[in-house]
């Protein structure tokens, strides 16, 4: 506390000095030309303004009103070099040159305190969203973290309390439920990981240029990988295009989205994949042809809300977490995301800011 | 073959571990396991192996100060098993001598794959002179000797820089190349570290060999590796 204090004094001290250093030579080199004491004072109200606005607290206002007073009068009024309280006029130049000082720090020290204010409001409100966010976030996982755990564990103890009377065919489908959801789990866990990516204090990524076509075959061969029956078809711009990015968490969003039109769909249609350029964005566009979104899920779709409803069942293909993370991405990216329905089929749209073109690469 | 080629796995997952030897006995190699850095070290001095497999986190010695100690040395195939956010380690661990990696989750295809190109290529390095002097896959022939690139049967033209990158790929096929590695091999050893001429130079091969540039048939992309050519 006394060293912000003190550290407070000595600015203070150096502004008023300064800026009624500046003000005296200005006087000075006015007066030397046209021997007029009344602009000379104005010289004085507005360093003292000045003072007043760049200063803490109301004493350098004061300080410097004073200073001026008794330098105009003592300098640059007659009798020259003297001091002479007497003068016509001069109470109300010295009146008025305390008014306005006082009333400019008063201004000034209020704004400030506003501006303050107005600074921690704004720290709260992001901490509370970021504080949803994760709430979010962690809502989605537990949820779908628990359905195919619960499904794991059931199908083991199912095996193990009658291994012998079980029919062979049952045991297959019990480990390829197994699998199933172990793959499904494991998906979940590469996502949170990228998460851990975004950096947490302002939210933000590393990026850095990658060229659009690789990031994009390399999300759909590892989409593929995990779903070979799914049809893709894929266009991106003919042109070479090298996007700001974190390569790794552009691909997850690629790959979630390309799983949740096979998965929700509900067709076994192909799914269209492609990226335009538009202006000084990149957009990415993952179109379905199946049954589309209920419309009254558009708005909340990329909230993490939406799963209580389609809690029981086949709920561990839910849309929670993947699309939650992929808002999240996108936001750190500063980019969009959106969906919306198409005549036939849904579509989601995200766009990455293309920046500017920059010569040294990084 | 006369005798079966040995394979050492250095991994202290034990589910990890039992999934791999499982596959590797399953074709017909011999497996050892090693569950930490220093008994994977003294399996590697006492039976030399033809080909390991090392896990980069190990819980007595970081995985690459094993990779650092086998080189110094062996020349024996390794491939890293590693994780997927692991990108800088996998490409400081290339860069330190390690032949390839995998990443997990890795299907049976995949690592098996792998094993036979580092196996190749070891041979390969070992008696140079029967270098293989045609690259021949799924339509695109690349002839080394007189420096013809054809894809079905139509010559591609290629510029210098872009013909060299692709048969440094072609005779490397099947195993990843760091961006650092081709840019010394193709500008040299005062090369900019700056990547971007090597991607740019890139797109231009993939616009010319293959169908969808966004579905590259011939040449992969690793990101923030490298590439890889298809074997």
């Amino acid at each position: 506390m006394k060293q912000i204090d003190k550290r407070k004094f000595w600015k203070n001290l150096v502004v008023t000095v300064g800026i009624l250093g500046i003000a005296t030579l200005a006087s000075l080199l006015y007066f030397h030309f046209s021997k007029n004491s009344t602009s000379v004072a104005m010289i004085y109200v507005l360093g003292v303004m000045l003072v007043a606005r760049y200063t803490i607290g109301y004493i350098p206002g004061i300080a410097a009103t004073v200073y001026g007073v008794f330098v105009v009068n003592y300098v640059y009024t007659y009798p020259y070099m003297n001091i002479n309280f007497t003068l016509d006029g001069y109470p109300v130049i010295f009146v008025g040159m305390l008014v306005v000082s006082a009333i400019t720090s008063a201004l000034t020290t209020k704004f400030k305190k506003q501006s303050q204010m107005l600074n921690e409001r704004e720290k709260l409100l992001m901490d509370a969203e970021k504080e949803t966010m994760r709430a979010n976030l962690l809502r989605a996982v537990s949820h779908d973290l628990r359905t195919p755990l619960t499904s794991i564990i059931g199908l083991t103890n199912a095996y193990l309390e009658a291994p012998e009377s079980m029919p062979e065919e049952k045991k297959i489908e019990i480990v390829s439920g197994i699998r199933e959801d172990s793959n499904w789990l494991l998906n979940m866990v590469e996502n949170l990981l990228t998460v851990t990516r975004i950096r947490v204090g302002d939210a933000r990524v590393n990026t850095s240029p990658e060229p659009l076509e690789e990031v994009v075959s390399e999300a759909v061969i590892r989409f593929k990988k995990r779903l070979p029956q799914a049809k893709v078809n894929i266009r991106v711009p003919e042109e070479f295009l090298m996007v700001p990015m974190d390569a790794v968490l552009i691909e997850q969003v690629i790959i979630n989205l390309l799983e949740n039109a096979v998965y929700h769909s509900g067709t076994q249609d192909g799914i269209d994949f492609f990226v335009e350029q538009e202006g000084n964005v990149v957009a990415f566009h993952v179109r379905d042809h199946g049954k589309g979104i209920a419309p009254e899920r558009l708005n909340t779709i990329f909230d993490g809300a939406g799963m209580d409803d389609n809690a029981s069942g086949d709920s561990h293909k839910g849309m929670g977490i993947g699309l939650t993370i992929c808002k999240t991405i996108i936001a750190a990216h500063r980019g969009t995301i959106q969906a919306r329905n198409q005549k036939q089929g849904a579509e989601f749209i995200f766009t990455l800011p293309l920046g500017e073109v920059k010569q040294d690469g990084e | 073959m006369a005798s079966r080629q040995t394979i050492l796995i250095i991994e202290d997952e034990k589910n990890i571990g039992n999934y791999i030897e499982t596959i590797v006995i399953s074709n017909q190699y011999k497996a050892l396991r090693a569950k930490n850095g220093m008994e994977g070290l003294s399996l590697c001095t006492s039976h030399h192996p033809d080909l390991i497999l090392l896990d980069l986190g190990l819980p007595d010695v970081d995985g690459m100060d094993v990779l650092k100690r086998i080189r110094s040395f062996s020349h024996v195939p390794v491939i890293i098993i590693s994780a997927r956010t692991q990108e800088r380690e996998k490409v400081e661990a290339l860069d330190q001598g390690a032949d390839d990696y995998i990443t997990k989750p890795f299907g049976s295809e995949e690592l098996l794959a792998r094993i036979r190109t580092a196996m190749r290529h070891s041979v390969q390095l070992s008696n140079l002179m029967t270098q293989e002097q045609k690259y021949s896959k799924a339509g695109l022939e690349i002839d080394f000797d007189k420096r013809l690139v054809t894809l079905e049967g139509k010559e591609i033209h290629l510029t210098q820089i872009e013909y060299k990158l692709v048969s440094l790929l072609a005779k490397n096929a099947g195993k990843v190349l760091t961006y650092d590695f081709i840019l010394k091999e193709i500008w040299g050893p005062f090369a900019d570290t700056d990547n971007q001429i090597l991607r740019v130079n890139m797109a231009n091969i993939r616009r010319k060999l293959e169908k969808n540039p966004a579905e590259p048939f011939y040449i992969f992309t690793e990101i923030g590796v490298g590439y890889r050519m298809k074997e």
